[in-house]
């Protein structure tokens, strides 16, 4: 705990100390790229992409057990929101963003396959005089189908976070329907008008450039797709926020020491989730990328929050 | 708020190029049914769908042809209309819509996922339909080549007519029935109601202001209500027993009309007479006192 806050007290010292410098830098013209943020500190764009790097590969292996232990399992709960607002139709192309370990993909599928089989109930229901043999018939032929035609593409710039998640995919049974692709957000490997939903599940925040990252969003979505985007937010409530900060700041950085061994990265995240452009900041962001019918919804008083805008 | 003046969507943009057949919006005085009002200062206005577009070409000033998000909603609801006696009113009716206008199926996400946008927008539509129909009757009245019918007939042809609407939807029109009785879905489901039963009896040259005016719109609710609910278990042929159903209720209306005023009537008579009595029997009293 003490050493927490030593540590929090130097990094504010860094953060001060390397204004001047990069203002140097600049100065004399070195084309560093232009001043970030990464967690209090300040650190150049580059700089920042690498860092980040460095903090999911560090972190992949324990990353869902950590989640569930800072979130006491309520991300899950989030995960399961997110999907069910985005209520998909068997037939969907879903592109997750930044999805490395799976949740939203594997989330997704559950769903189309569930609401597939009860298409086909109801499909069977209507056909009540068939015969055995035209019953066997329809099973075997919808059999290859039981997601409908429904894809997840799960892309993500860290190799570790998809190796992960391909194991998680595995050892969980998730054969068909599921594609990996390793891709920087701010620059996606795919063509125009692709995807009928692009979801970045808590991931827009280290992303270095948000507003390439929503171009490239608009770019691949077909006319009428969906953006949703779930990310911490900002707590208006101010007991709540009081409350909040003092579990950020002081239990999850010491969670990150002893379960996964590495505190930096989880006092990163926590400053991270602070420096985040607030809900009304961000939907104008969404609407400047081209979206319409852009909203958003607080979940947990504004902790999180889920983004949904259209390509129309 | 953040929206850039003249934005088109990209979408109808490409859509009206391919597409030939407009939708016609039924842009006539009962367009303030709509239960969809977007908040102030949205979006541009509604651009009237009148000739084909023309397109600039420049950077700067935008083309002709875009439309607010609302009327996009109303195309996408629209062609959901055609699957709904398939999938039911349900979201995925919506995305099949969605579908045949091009665009993909997410977009259905922009409705709730019970549907009822889709029911309140063809009930919406319904009522339109009707005044039209009752709009396009009257001018035939004034120009004075067709009779005008009694109230109880006319009353009756125009709930028939608006009924028959449903017809292609009878089957999961209990659902959307259902549906249109959720607390969120009331105020506006009872809205489209009483303008639909205001709307009859203005065509029907109604011009009570007082307080028959209530009466009246309370006793034809109440024939539309209960005439629905018996088409939805009818089975006979063409739903003849629901438009005999319809002719007795009309007619058990228009007999307590006549009673309540009959009964007012004597009801007058009967104080009349009470009263006749007892200025008889107060002079006898005060003749026999004097006496």
């Amino acid at each position: 705990m003490a050493a927490a806050l030593l540590w929090r007290c130097r990094c504010r010292c860094r953060a001060l100390l390397s204004r001047p410098a990069g203002a140097v830098r600049a100065r004399r013209g070195l084309a560093a790229g232009p001043e970030m943020h990464f967690g209090f500190q300040t650190v150049t764009e580059e700089e920042r992409r690498e860092k980040i790097y460095q903090v999911f590969e560090n972190v992949a292996k324990k990353y869902d057990v950590m989640n569930d232990s800072m979130t006491l399992g309520i991300h899950r709960v989030w995960k399961d929101i997110l999907v069910h607002k985005m209520n998909p139709c068997p037939g969907t192309l879903l592109l997750d963003v930044a999805g490395g370990t799976g949740d939203i993909a594997f989330r997704f599928i559950n769903y189309v396959r569930f609401v597939r089989q009860r298409q086909l109930q109801r499909k069977l229901k209507h056909h009540q005089n068939l015969s055995w043999q035209e019953i066997f018939e329809s099973y075997q032929k919808d059999e290859f189908n039981s997601l409908g035609d429904s894809q997840v593409v799960v892309c993500d710039i860290n190799r570790e976070m998809l190796k992960i998640g391909k194991q998680k995919a595995q050892h969980l049974g998730y054969t068909e329907g599921l594609s990996w692709v390793l891709g920087n957000a701010e620059e996606l490997p795919f063509d125009d008008e692709k995807f009928d939903v692009y979801t970045i599940a808590f991931g827009i925040r280290n992303v270095t450039r948000i507003d390439l990252a929503l171009q490239e969003a608009y770019r691949v979505l077909k006319p009428g797709g969906r953006f949703l985007c779930l990310e911490f937010s900002h707590v208006s409530n101010p007991l709540l926020s009081r409350l909040y900060d003092l579990y950020s700041f002081q239990v999850i950085p010491v969670l990150g020491e002893v379960i996964a061994g590495d505190w930096r990265s989880y006092q990163y995240l926590v400053e991270s989730i602070r420096q985040f452009p607030p809900q009304e900041e961000l939907k104008a962001m969404i609407e400047d990328a081209g979206f319409f019918k852009v909203d958003y919804e607080n979940l947990n008083f504004g902790i999180v929050a889920i983004h949904s805008g259209f390509k129309l | 708020q953040h929206y850039p003046p003249l934005r088109a969507l990209q979408a109808s943009a490409a859509l009206r190029r391919v597409s030939d057949e407009h939708k016609k919006e039924p842009l006539t005085s009962s367009s303030q049914q709509h239960f969809d009002s977007p908040p102030a200062g949205h979006q541009p206005e509604q651009k009237p769908q009148g000739p084909r577009p023309s397109y600039t070409g420049q950077g700067g000033q935008e083309s002709e042809d875009y439309e607010s998000e609302e009327q996009l909603q109303h195309r996408i609801l629209t062609a959901a209309l055609e699957f709904v006696p398939e999938h039911g009113w349900t979201a995925e009716a919506i995305a099949e819509g969605a579908k045949t206008l091009g665009l993909s199926v997410a977009a259905a996400g922009m409705f709730h996922s019970d549907g009822s946008e889709l029911i309140l927008h063809f009930v919406s539509e319904c009522n339109s339909k009707l005044s039209e129909l009752l709009q396009k009757e009257q001018k035939l009245v004034q120009l004075g080549e067709a009779e005008k019918k009694p109230i109880d007939e006319f009353l009756r042809d125009a709930v028939e007519a608006r009924l028959r609407m449903l017809i292609p939807y009878i089957e999961k029109w209990p659902q959307a029935l259902s549906i249109l009785l959720l607390p969120r879905n009331i105020p506006s489901s009872l809205n489209l109601l009483t303008s639909m039963i205001d709307d009859i009896w203005h065509y029907a040259g109604d011009q009570s202001t007082d307080f028959n005016w209530y009466t009246r719109r309370a006793v034809l609710t109440g024939i539309y209500n209960t005439t629905e609910l018996v088409m939805m278990q009818d089975s006979s042929p063409g739903f003849e027993d629901t438009w005999r159903f319809l002719e007795n209720r009309v007619a058990d209306a228009m007999t307590m009309s006549n009673t309540a005023s009959q009964v007012q009537s004597t009801g007058e008579a009967v104080v009349q007479g009470l009263m006749g009595a007892a200025v008889t029997v107060s002079n006898a009293e005060t003749s026999r006192a004097v006496r």
